[in-house]
């Protein structure tokens, strides 16, 4: 007892800050040869020919791949309708064209890097260019040109929700605040670009080591695109260097089983490596979505929200990827953790030719949040209300009914969550309600910088869910005599640096009431471990927990029916939900959620339009900390990246080519663009599903700081700015004092 | 990537190093810290033959007090001891002031003093403090030496006046007369980043408290640092005063400088940037002066 709720030292520290652990790129292996891939380099094009001949004819080449050697041309997440080669020569049709600029023509395999770069080089592809669309709304346009055209429209995703009756609502509301918001795409600048190794394993089986969040779902894309048995097929994930959503889809995985396998079958018994550049990531791996919503939203004058209506649109890029998974998210959080009586959505997910958008770090939640928050704060000042008032008024309590027609699960303590948060911002409590405290509504004098703070609140779903089955399978083994002298815990969750590992071990000693060093994990490893689910969705933690709980108590009972030595597996099962009804929305979506305020004071200059965060607070309730420092990295990494999104990084494309294809010119956050202080307040209000309480935490504080940030910068500069990120010249702009 | 095949020679000596430098002409280039170097190499935007590495020649690096009040610095010399120096720091506050600014603590602990300004990039902060400094630079070969002007130093972006076979050995920086003060100011989209505007001003009063002499340098906004003529017009002899400051930028924004535009700002973000950040430098340097600098 007492492994949980104490911050252990972290099992992957030592090998991490020794050098010792070894990443994707780290792994080589005798005889390895070297692969490069083939980008398309332009959005959209049919390819008429590829001539790999001079390539092919190179001293030191070793293989060239094109789309006529894959087995099953596609693969996708959520639909596989991305070709993992492009080009003439496939079975399924339209696999000859590439639909953006990091599409995979051709995998090189070499003796070396350089002449794979070179071979590379002399590829010779003839394109019929074809007409590039970039903006979704000319994308939904009927005579726009389909990326897809065996899908017949652009337009790959739709959900609505329909409750109670807006336009009437609208009629009785005091005030109507109508806006258009538009949010970026954002790059997941995980450290470790994508790298990995592939060969043939003593059992025949075509194994792929790489970064990954998800092993098993590997191996089913890489078995479908290769046609081979699952079986036949192995995914380990070494030392992970991040992750933040943007390993979830398959970026060289699929490439580099085509290429040990094609080998094999050639008789040439080598391994073969693959490390991408920045660049090479930068283009290859999706962003998040970039987002326009439309939100008119109604409330009386006593603060209450009585209609909300939203049509989103979300630029998907190339491909599907999680497209819609995202949009689901988006769509129940853009009209954020308030209880509103009548509510319309709807929200589409639509091809370009940009970078495909996909899963990034609060999926749909962060887009949706600042809609929503926004619309508060502006209903808030048409009122004259503080706006911490306005959302306790219309907060989301235990057993509020959901837009989505349902009463959310669990308890939810939310109005205590943005007590908490907005008592440490400078704000309290009066007769008349919340105010912000006097000392805090200085706008500042200090020449040309501005003081402002912005608070705002959000929740986001524990798990992908929508009506998919969430599940998550642990091993035990226990070793000894009378004793419990070791025990074994097999689990595929991958360690993306968020601590899952150092968790697991902590919840399985806890589970078996065992001291943590006697445990030692097996994991991510398809031949060893079972179907843990994505590390995504703020999920693990959760899934994983109940998982390790229930094998755990197998374990034991098996233990005591002297079964020496002891192996239990569990599959954890959460309870059962629903996805949108296609003609009212209505739905149970998820099992379980997390809630979060968050308050930020920023600094304007309105002469340069610089902005500095100087402080942000974060109340999060976590159900459970089972280790509250890793709780606490999490808070304020997400705070960190957040904060890049709001106001420094600036994803840049033009016509379907990437302009910010580097970090000197994609500008993240530095340790030194941190705010100057970032308070964690870390509430555990348990999760009756969660094992020990336990919600999932890792994406909920991205959600509220974009909003929080903008009201404050309103505050500062009484300008609202409804699209982000908030670069200086942006600021500038927006507060009239110069004109581009 | 990696940078081409090339020689590399570590020479001991300045002479050594002369003698490398003229046997290898046109084929060799110097290396300091190579937070410059090294990168452009990797990218192939440079690919010298061969390299000869000044490293190993302790002789280059040294800040020493000049009997006028100034200081001579080697050129090997690390910025991040230029930054820590108490001398420096005495006679040049605005040396560690700028320091800061210039790339991150790593850098700067590789990056030499003489490097930045030989690089003579537009966006470097030494090449205009230099050319503010009005400092003096030696530059050696196997046939002699001469002094060469910061101003006269740089000519075009990457460009110096600096041939093959030479060196540049030491930077002397002449003293700053009594009343003066001076400031760097600068905007970048992230800290430790290369600024999309800056602005350094230097100036002195006379007794009476007029201005006797100022430099007002912009740099990021056109192919060299930018020696602004018009501040000297307009500010020398002159009672120093808000609205001669912003006449200043106006004339320095509509006339000196040519700024482009890029992923990071536009070329009139740049010019809004030097507007407001001439007339913060300048008030706060005759702040300064009027305290004594
Ligand atoms: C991440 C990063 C961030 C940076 N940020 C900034 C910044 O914000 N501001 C800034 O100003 N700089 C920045 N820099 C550049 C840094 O200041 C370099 O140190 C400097 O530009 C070059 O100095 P060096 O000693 O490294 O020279 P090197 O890279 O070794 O050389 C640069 C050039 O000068 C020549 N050279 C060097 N010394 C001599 C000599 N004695 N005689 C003749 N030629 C010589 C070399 O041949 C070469 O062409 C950054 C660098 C990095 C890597």
């Amino acid at each position: 007892m007492g492994a949980i709720g104490k911050s252990i030292k972290r099992v992957d520290a030592l090998g991490k800050v020794t050098g010792n652990a070894l990443f994707p790129g780290d792994i080589n292996k005798p005889n390895q040869t070297y692969a490069k891939i083939l980008f398309s380099n332009v959005p959209h094009a049919r390819i008429i020919k590829i001539d790999a001949s001079e390539a092919e004819a190179m001293p030191g080449v070793v293989a060239v791949l094109t789309a006529a050697d894959v087995p099953v041309n596609e693969y996708g997440l959520n639909n596989m309708d991305q070709p993992v080669l492009c080009g003439p020569g496939a079975v399924k049709p339209y696999t000859d064209r590439v639909r953006f600029i990091g599409d995979q023509i051709a995998v090189i395999v070499a003796e070396s890097e350089a002449i794979a770069t070179r071979a590379r080089d002399l590829i010779k592809i003839d394109y019929e260019m074809l007409p590039v669309v970039t903006d979704p709304l000319d994308a939904m346009k009927p005579d726009a040109i389909l990326l897809h055209p065996d899908k017949g429209s652009n337009t790959f995703g739709h959900y609505l929700i329909r409750k109670g009756d807006v336009s009437n609502a609208f009629k009785q509301a005091d005030v109507i605040i109508e806006a258009e918001y538009r949010t970026p795409a954002q790059e997941h600048v995980f450290l470790q670009p994508e790298a990995g190794i592939a060969y043939i394993d003593e059992e025949g089986r075509v194994t792929v080591e790489a970064s990954g969040q998800w092993v098993h779902e590997d191996q089913h894309q890489i078995a479908h695109a290769l046609n081979l048995p699952l079986e036949q097929v192995r995914v380990i994930y070494p030392a992970i260097g991040g992750a933040f959503g943007g390993r979830e889809d398959i970026s060289i995985q699929i490439a580099l089983a085509l290429a040990a396998m094609r080998l094999h079958e050639r008789g040439i018994e080598r391994p073969v490596k693959i490390i991408w550049s920045r660049e090479e990531s930068i283009i290859g791996h999706h962003k998040r979505h970039p987002y326009i919503i439309r939100s008119k939203w109604g409330a009386t004058r006593e603060g209450k929200v009585i209609a909300a209506e939203n049509e989103l649109i979300a630029d998907g890029g190339a491909y599907y990827y999680t497209s819609t998974k995202v949009l689901g998210n988006a769509t129940l959080m853009c009209t954020g953790p308030y209880e509103i009586p009548n509510v319309h959505v709807d929200s589409y997910a639509v091809y370009t030719n940009n970078i495909p958008n996909g899963a990034f770090r609060g999926f749909g939640g962060p887009q949706g949040a600042f809609a929503a928050e926004m619309q508060m704060d502006k209903l808030a000042e048409a009122l004259r209300m503080d706006p911490v008032e306005i959302r306790m008024k219309n907060i989301l309590h235990t057993g509020s009914l959901l837009s989505v027609g349902t009463p959310i699960p669990g308890q939810v303590n939310l109005e205590e969550v943005l007590r908490q948060c907005a008592l440490k911002a400078g704000w309290h409590e009066t007769p008349s309600g919340w105010q912000l405290k006097a000392s805090m509504k200085n706008q500042g004098d200090d020449g040309s910088k501005r003081r402002g703070i912005g608070i705002g609140v959000a929740f986001k779903n524990i798990g992908f869910s929508f009506g998919y089955q969430e599940n998550c399978t642990a091993e035990i083994e226990l070793h000894g005599d009378a004793e419990i002298d070791q025990v074994i815990l097999k689990h595929a969750g991958a360690e993306v640096g968020q601590g899952a590992h150092t968790v697991f071990i902590q919840m399985a000693a806890e589970a078996l009431d065992v001291p943590i060093d006697k445990i030692s994990l097996i994991a991510s490893d398809t031949a060893v471990t079972g179907n843990s689910g994505s590390v995504s969705a703020s999920r693990m933690t959760f899934m994983a927990g109940n998982a390790i709980r229930g094998a755990a108590a197998l374990a034991l009972e098996k233990w005591q029916n002297e079964e020496r030595p002891t192996v239990a597996t569990y599959t954890y099962l959460a309870p059962k939900t629903t996805p949108y009804d296609p003609h009212t929305g209505r739905s149970e979506p998820n099992v379980a959620y997390g809630y979060v305020a968050e308050a930020a004071e920023v600094l304007v200059d309105v002469e340069t339009g610089e902005l500095k965060i100087t402080k942000v607070i974060c109340a999060d309730d976590v159900g459970k900390a089972i280790s509250p420092n890793l709780v606490k990295g999490q808070i304020e990494g997400a705070v960190v990246q957040a904060l890049g999104y709001t106001t420094i990084e600036n994803f840049i494309q033009k016509d379907g080519y990437t302009l910010t294809k580097n970090l000197s010119t994609y500008v993240i956050p530095t340790v030194l663009d941190v705010p100057d202080e970032v308070e964690s307040i870390i509430l555990e209000f348990p999760e009756e599903r969660g094992p020990w309480g336990a919600r999932g935490m890792a994406e909920m504080p991205v959600l509220p700081l974009a909003p929080a940030i903008c009201a404050a910068v309103k505050q500062a500069t009484g300008v609202w700015f409804d699209e982000f990120p908030l670069t200086p010249e942006r600021i500038l702009t927006g507060i009239g004092e110069f004109e581009n | 990537m990696k940078p081409i095949q090339f020689d590399y020679y570590a020479p001991t000596s300045v002479d050594e190093g002369l003698d490398k430098l003229t046997e290898l002409g046109y084929d060799g280039k110097v290396l300091a810290g190579g937070q410059s170097l090294i990168a452009a190499m990797n990218f192939r935007m440079a690919r010298p033959a061969a390299l000869v590495d000044l490293n190993r020649i302790p002789e280059l690096a040294y800040i020493k007090p000049t009997d006028d009040g100034g200081l001579a610095i080697g050129t090997m010399t690390r910025v991040r001891r230029v930054e820590q120096d108490a001398e420096v720091a005495k006679r040049f506050p605005l040396l560690r002031e700028v320091a800061q600014f210039i790339g991150h603590a790593q850098v700067r602990t590789r990056g030499t003093f003489g490097g930045a300004i030989a690089h003579a990039d537009p966006a470097g902060q030494l090449p205009a403090i230099s050319m503010a400094m009005n400092a003096n630079l030696l530059v050696c070969s196997k046939t002699g030496e001469r002094w060469v002007n910061a101003t006269d130093f740089i000519f075009g972006p990457f460009m110096t006046v600096l041939e093959p076979q030479e060196m540049l050995a030491e930077v002397v920086l002449p003293p700053n007369p009594p009343r003066t003060g001076s400031v760097y100011k600068q905007v970048s989209r992230q800290k430790g980043g290369y600024a999309q505007a800056a602005v350094i001003a230097i100036m002195t009063l006379d007794e009476a408290g007029a201005c006797q002499n100022v430099r007002l340098v912009m740099m990021s906004v056109g192919e060299t640092p930018i020696v602004s003529e018009k501040a000297v017009e307009i500010l020398v002899g002159q009672k120093p005063s808000e609205q001669a400051f912003k006449a200043v930028a106006e004339a320095v924004v509509t006339g000196e400088i040519d700024p482009a535009t890029d992923l990071h700002a536009t070329a009139d973000y740049r010019r809004q940037l030097v507007r407001v950040l001439v007339v913060r430098a300048l008030t706060e340097a005759c702040e300064r002066a009027s305290k004594g600098g």
